[in-house]
């Protein structure tokens, strides 16, 4: 048997590629953050009669084939367009050949809430026009979820890969994240394209609708008049390496991912639970070798509805005596489900590297029974060092990630890793 | 991609022995066509007899005639009346499979809830209840009076979600997609899981659900020479540290040594990327190819032959054929024959120190494999 002893690689993020209604390519999106844009307008997507209001974060503006080189887009679902564009992004952003690419182990993981939901209406919608036997087979075959990972291996033509996709709901992104550093970490790939991505549907909105859960204008999280969620759609893929490797080719560090953690409530199908989330909460600090004092400042999942900020904020408060400034980039982007808790990691990456806390905008007042700072309306110049990113989903599915700032060999966690595994760089 | 090696440190949440020490399978159970438990899977295999049988025309309006059907299976039947309601059928099979499995594990499994992980597989979820619920919208009296109690089961988390509320699993929860390799790569995410110390052990497995909307999207999707008849069930296993099984009294059928993934780009390079992935699977465990005894492939084209192109010459494995028995099970396929696998291991096969494969070729240009030794 083969069970050598590895030393824990430490694990870096040098690429990110982001498709979001408030800008896509990182160096849009980190304008759209600093200066708190919003990607709200009416959703065209599908047809919005009869709804009393659909509003909604779509991307108006997306063109497949100014990003993706080697599937003809129509072979592609929408959220399997947005991941494959957004992984050539991260890995064109990242500074990595793609011949040099193709040569190392990889792991692609794309996290979802829908897959290709949109097509799935779509199929629908035919069907009850002609009879099921008319359905497009083309959209039919390209309507599976795994397709959202697998696509991104045909597109960047990689061969030494493990291509997975991550349906956790509106978790998935941090579990995709998570996965991708645990692999490099212990040395099973010498890179990882993590993230998640969602397209809007009728499916998913329609659900939210009925459950009262739709703000009919904006996003306001953590206000004391948030109405709901507004449903959203992008992909966030990071690329990750090894810190030797990063620096071994000089590449540029945006932060470093100290650790997550995961739990599940295993109590009901759709009502976040206070404690489990503040347990989570607790193991993801302890993974990451930090302590509540340590986080400048956490991305809260912060939907704007009313049930979600009042537990998030009180688990938070459960977990640090004094909360950090608690933002939602929600409040910009949407709920972009499987891809929320991704983008959040890209933009607390930008966050680290650029000197900001994002804000949470729509903001008005915030609400007592909350109780926190939403950074409202105007990015804060901040010194980032440590900053937690929660996700939460239906099924009590949460997931905690924390990252870094690199400042040298020594990680920056006052309460260090274990004793052994340091000495990478 | 997930050969036995162990981080030195003790891994994030260090609190259990868990996150050391080679992976075992040392419980497993499914609910197939053969029937529900270990025992009708095994006795359906050791048959040889399948279980694709014909479909009722009047229930399952569709393209196909045949199909392998979880017979008589139903949420109320399997689980009782109370909470089944509105419980769709690829949930009910993922709860069903894993209290099976709970039943094998014995009682004292879950005394630590939050250290124990279920990693579930499950393809795109139920494509029934998203296109119904879709349908609801397209045609109801206004778009949005559609039954709020099944929205759940149209984000695809529901059935491993409801399977840890149903059964009290409280460590990470986590559905995986990856067509037929979907097992497999349950399988690699668990056992990266349980290394990175984020549970100590963890339950894993794969379901799938036969629906009249399913078998539309599959004819559609699948090339005309290609559709054979379509299966259902789910099948599940423990995966835990040697010593921890043999400490709670749960003999390790198998070790896992390493599962593995390799892509393609054109289609005659898929049996070349197998035989390369298998080669790399054998390799990275430090194991000879002569010593594979047993093979459960998926039964796609050349896949065999890829097989036995990185296997020494004159080899002559066992192989367990699933999908002629079981139709094709979609995302529970690798799960199925991880399942065989471990039947043929509850049966004494191969002997002690050789070794199985359980291996599979998607036709997204994606081929995987897992490696176990008795």
């Amino acid at each position: 048997m083969n069970s050598e002893h590895r030393t824990p690689r430490r694990v870096v993020i040098t690429g990110l590629g982001v498709v979001t209604s408030i800008g896509t390519g990182a160096a849009e999106f980190l304008s759209g953050l600093r200066t708190g844009r919003s990607g709200v307008k009416p959703i065209t997507s599908f047809d919005t009669a009869g709804y009393a209001h659909a509003n909604g974060c779509e991307i108006d503006d997306f063109d497949p084939a100014e990003w993706i080189e080697n599937i003809d887009p129509d072979e592609l679902g929408r959220a399997s367009q947005f991941s494959v564009a957004a992984a050539r992004m991260a890995v064109t952003d990242a500074g990595m050949e793609h011949e040099e690419l193709r040569r190392r182990r990889v792991l692609v993981s794309v996290g979802t809430t829908d897959g290709e939901s949109h097509d799935l209406d779509t199929l629908m919608g035919r069907q009850l026009e002609a009879g099921p036997e008319s359905l497009d087979p083309g959209v039919a075959r390209r309507s599976a979820a795994g397709l959202l990972s697998s696509s991104v291996v045909r597109e960047l033509e990689l061969t030494d890969v493990e291509a997975v996709t991550i349906p956790t709901a509106c978790a998935a992104g941090n579990y995709a994240i998570g996965s991708g550093y645990d692999a490099i970490r212990a040395g099973e790939v010498e890179a990882a394209l993590s993230g998640g991505a969602d397209a809007v549907c009728r499916k998913t909105f329609t659900g939210f609708y009925r459950l009262g859960t739709i703000a009919p204008e904006v996003s306001q999280p953590f206000d004391t008049d948030r109405k709901g969620i507004l449903t959203g759609e992008g992909a966030g893929i990071l690329f990750m390496e090894s810190l030797d490797s990063a620096l071994a080719r000089g590449a540029r560090i945006y932060a470093e991912v100290l650790g997550y953690g995961l739990n599940c409530d295993a109590h009901h199908a759709v009502a976040p639970d206070r404690d489990s989330l503040a347990a989570c909460i607790e193991v993801a600090h302890r993974n990451a070798g930090v302590k509540p004092g340590d986080i400048d400042f956490i991305s809260a999942h912060g939907t704007g509805t009313k049930a979600n900020d009042v537990t998030e904020a009180g688990a938070i408060r459960q977990v640090f005596p004094d909360p950090p400034p608690t933002v939602s980039v929600k409040s910009m982007l949407g709920h972009t489900m499987g891809a929320a808790s991704a983008l959040a990691s890209a933009a607390c990456a930008l966050s680290i590297t650029e000197g900001f806390i994002p804000p949470t905008i729509n903001h008005r007042q915030t609400d007592p029974e909350c109780g926190l700072d939403p950074v409202p309306n105007e990015a804060r110049t901040a010194d980032v060092r440590i900053v937690q990113n929660n996700a939460l989903a239906f099924a009590g599915n949460n997931a905690v990630l924390i990252l870094g700032r690199y400042e040298g060999p020594e990680p920056v966690g006052s309460a260090g890793r274990p004793a052994a595994g340091q000495g990478a760089a | 991609m997930t050969s036995a090696a162990t981080l030195d440190a003790a891994g994030p949440a260090g609190s259990g022995p868990g996150s050391t020490g080679e992976l075992v399978f040392s419980a497993w159970s499914a609910v197939s066509p053969f029937g529900t438990g270990a025992e009708a899977y095994s006795a359906g295999l050791r048959s040889a007899t399948s279980a694709v049988g014909a479909l009722d025309p009047e229930a399952y309006p569709g393209p196909y005639e045949r199909a392998g059907l979880v017979d008589g299976f139903s949420a109320a039947a399997a689980l009782g009346k109370k909470g089944t309601r509105t419980m769709d059928r690829v949930t009910a099979l993922a709860v069903s499979t894993v209290g099976e499995l709970l039943e094998r594990c014995g009682s004292s499994l879950l005394e630590r809830p939050e250290r124990v992980g279920l990693v579930l597989g499950t393809g795109s979820g139920s494509v029934q209840s998203i296109m119904d619920f879709t349908r609801d919208s397209l045609t109801g009296d206004r778009p949005y009076l559609v039954d709020p109690a099944r929205f759940p089961n149209t984000v695809m988390n529901r059935a491993a979600g409801q399977s840890a509320i149903w059964h009290g699993i409280k460590g990470p929860n986590t559905t995986i997609a990856g067509g037929w390799l979907t097992g497999l790569l349950a399988l690699g995410y668990a056992a990266r899981l349980h290394r990175g110390g984020h549970c100590d052990r963890v339950l894993c497995g794969a379901a799938e659900e036969f629906s009249v909307q399913r078998a539309w999207l599959e004819w559609h999707a699948a090339e005309e020479a290609a559709r054979p008849p379509l299966g259902e069930g789910g099948a599940a296993w423990l995966l835990e540290p040697g010593d921890e099984a043999r400490a709670a009294g749960r003999e390790p059928l198998a070790r896992l040594l390493t599962t593995r993934f390799r892509a393609y780009h054109r289609p005659q390079d898929a049996g070349p990327a197998l035989t390369e992935c298998v080669r790399g699977a054998l390799a990275e465990a430090g194991v000879s190819g002569g010593a594979v005894r047993l093979v459960a492939p998926l039964g796609a084209p050349g896949e065999e032959y890829a097989v036995l192109r990185a296997l020494p010459a004159g080899s002559d494995p066992e192989w367990i054929r699933c999908r002629p028995l079981l139709g094709d099970a979609s995302a529970a396929a690798t799960g199925f024959q991880l399942a065989a696998v471990l039947a043929a291991a509850g049966d004494g096969r191969p002997a002690a120190g050789e070794l199985s494969l359980v291996t599979g070729i998607d036709r997204d240009g994606t081929v995987g494999c897992a490696v176990l030794a008795r």
